[in-house]
């Protein structure tokens, strides 16, 4: 059992607010292996980008608290131990990507010098080796003339060389667990085609496992090998990329599915939002979260909370109807799934 | 104009040497082509700073005149006796013949009522003056970045205690507990010392509270929790990651304090409790000056302008300064 690189059961996280208790992170499991890559797919206020700053603990405790489950990398918990040892883990075996690569870049210091910095803490490196080092992970990243590049400036780096900076400095350290929190969110759609191919090209030689956090299904289809699916803090299905798209079983991937825009130049189809808005964390509907924006929302959804359950191997799902064939036939004809 | 032809041609320049150069171990980034990139040296925050406080003239003047007074104050020993008589001691046998002069090619302001040159007298003030004012911030400075930077970083109850001290010091008018505690040195401690130390002491709150709200904004910033993510410390977070983000406010409001504590030493020398006979100060010199206010006017005239002047130079500085590292106002 222990023997996965990375294993999340249960995993909660609350935060006390003065409007009351936000469950941002409500029963989070999954595993990730050596040279893994699990997508983690939900809307804005899912849980997706908590879940994984609570494993680096770099949620703000207070108002926050752990109330329940694990996160065990390499066997050891990462949620109990101690601040200097998971100070010895961030950025050294487990590394994350930030959202938004135009902030998080400190402007005051030169490009070569953040990236240098985790060899500095992690490696006890010099100032001038890891200099050298972080032209080799410029290059390594795409950016032309790392040698002049290092000296720049972040506000000389236009968005798509700085996430490349900021994947540079996630794998500076060569980590197990690189955690990448919404890379391309805030680049160009071109740009974006990039760095994922990036992230893929340099996954296959360093050979470490990632973990995708993502709201665009699309970014992840052919990326990842299990896909887990939030909403409202809890997670809604989880499995193999193939039977999350190929055999999905809970309404809110359907919708998901539904809102990828598909090329066409036949036919052309109407895009399909899924209805309504995500709900407050404070207020969880009753019963299944989902249910106010389900099309097919039953009596029981409304009254009872569904159990997270096995469907198939790994494949498992939240839904009172998965697997039901009369619901799934009921469903196919509207949804043609 | 000049300077931004220079600019797109540097950019065609560089279109065509990133495609000449050598092949990069990824696809090249086509988005980065664009940008101008600075060969020479890649501009620093300072060196945007500095660019941008060179274009405002009025801080600018401030600047020089600081650096004329501070230039004269450093060098004064080696030609202000030589030009002027020495303005230090009183020369009991030319002070009656030479008492209250006008304007003179050898005494430029003319003479005080012991015979002393009012230039050279003004020149040695200022190194009480200059003394006081940076010694006294720097000392403000130091606490309240420390008290600032722990109440700002860590919050909750350190954050409580140390703004509740801060209150209760803002709460006592500043001259006035100056004023008390220099009252209750005896006469024969009082002098430069003292004033700084009084002046440092009770003038920190104000920078514990700037600094901490500085702390508090960049704390924000993506790039503390990317710093956090890499595993930086408490301390490397504090001192590499948000002091340089956060220290530009305290620069600015460091100069500017350093004009008000000038007048504050002033006032306390005016009184009698801060510099103490002979050594010079502007304060002092004004309150040499008082009885003989109708009849030679100069006597105060001149140190009050030096006065005015400096803490005005210290204040438009500042001001400079504020608009200069304000890193929103790119150009």
């Amino acid at each position: 059992m222990g023997d996965h690189l990375l294993e999340v059961t249960g995993l909660k996280m609350y935060f006390y607010t003065r409007d009351g208790v936000v469950k941002a992170v409500d029963g989070v499991s999954f595993v990730l292996d050596k040279g893994e890559t699990l997508g983690v797919v939900g809307e804005s206020g899912s849980g997706k980008s908590v879940t994984a700053l609570t494993m680096m603990r770099l949620t703000p405790m207070p108002p926050g608290k752990v109330e329940g489950g694990d996160a065990k990398f390499k066997g050891r918990s990462l949620i109990t131990m101690k601040e200097e040892e998971i100070r010895k883990i961030r950025g050294n075996e487990i590394a994350m990507i930030f959202q938004d690569p135009m902030t998080s870049l400190n402007p005051v210091y030169r490009i070569g010098r953040q990236i240098a910095e985790p060899l500095v803490i992690h490696k006890g490196m010099s100032k001038r080796d890891a200099l050298k080092r972080a032209v080799e992970l410029l290059r390594l990243v795409g950016i032309p003339n790392p040698e002049q590049r290092v000296r720049d400036y972040p506000h000389q780096f236009s968005g798509g060389m700085r996430q490349r900076a900021m994947i540079a400095m996630a794998l500076a350290c060569d980590p197990d667990v690189l955690i990448a929190d919404e890379p391309t969110t805030a680049l160009d759609v071109t740009i974006q085609a990039q760095i994922i191919e990036l992230m893929q090209e340099l996954q296959k030689r360093t050979g470490s496992a990632i973990i995708m956090i993502t709201h665009d299904l699309g970014v992840v289809a052919d990326m990842a090998d299990r896909i887990l699916v939030m909403y409202a803090g809890r997670p809604v299905e989880y499995g193999t990329t193939d039977e999350i798209f190929y055999k999905p079983q809970h309404p809110y991937t359907w919708g998901l599915m539904d809102s990828i825009p598909t090329h066409s130049l036949v036919e052309k189809s109407e895009l399909c939002p899924i209805k309504g808005q995500p709900p407050s964390l404070i207020n969880v509907p009753s019963g299944c979260a989902f249910h106010p924006r389900c099309p097919y929302c039953k009596q029981r959804c409304v009254d009872e909370v569904p159990e997270y359950r096995i469907i198939e191997g790994t494949h498992g799902t939240a839904c009172h109807f998965a697997g039901d064939p009369d619901f799934a036939r009921a469903c196919a004809v509207e949804v043609g799934v | 104009m000049n300077e931004n032809d220079r600019k797109s041609d540097r950019v065609e320049d560089h279109v065509i040497e990133d495609s000449h150069s050598g092949l990069p171990a990824m696809p090249p980034v086509t988005d980065g082509i664009a940008h101008v990139h600075d060969e020479q040296a890649s501009r620093t925050l300072w060196g945007d700073a500095w660019r941008r406080l060179r274009k405002n003239r009025l801080a600018l003047a401030a600047l020089v005149w600081l650096l004329i007074i501070l230039v004269a104050a450093v060098t004064a020993d080696l030609w202000v006796a030589r030009a002027f008589g020495d303005p230090t001691t009183i020369d009991s046998t030319t002070a009656a013949a030479n008492r209250l002069m006008g304007p003179t090619l050898s005494h430029p302001l003319g003479t005080d009522d012991l015979g002393r040159d009012i230039l050279g007298r003004l020149i040695y003030g200022s190194r009480a003056s200059l003394t006081v004012g940076v010694a006294a911030v720097s000392i403000s400075v130091i606490i309240g970045l420390l008290l600032g930077a722990l109440s700002g970083f860590y919050g909750g109850l350190t954050e409580a205690f140390i703004m509740r001290i801060t209150d209760v010091f803002l709460a006592f008018p500043y001259i006035l507990f100056c004023v008390l505690i220099l009252a209750m040195l005896p006469p024969g401690a009082r002098g430069i010392g003292p004033v700084i130390l009084s002046i440092g002491l009770l003038g920190w709150p104000s920078f514990a509270r700037l600094f901490r709200s500085s702390v508090l904004s960049v704390k924000q910033n993506d790039y503390v929790d990317a710093g956090r993510a890499v595993g930086a410390s408490d301390s490397r977070l504090m001192f590499r990651h948000i002091m340089p983000n956060a220290i530009a406010p305290i620069i600015v409001y460091a100069t500017m304090s350093i004009g008000g504590t000038i007048l504050t030493e002033a006032a306390l020398s005016f009184l009698g409790l801060g510099v103490q006979p002979p050594q010079i100060s502007w304060g002092r010199m004004i309150n040499d000056g008082r009885s003989y206010l109708i009849s030679n006017p100069g006597l105060v005239f001149w140190p009050g302008f030096a006065i005015i002047l400096t803490v005005l130079a210290f204040t438009l500085l500042g001001d400079g300064l504020r608009d200069a590292l304000d890193v929103k106002m790119k150009d």
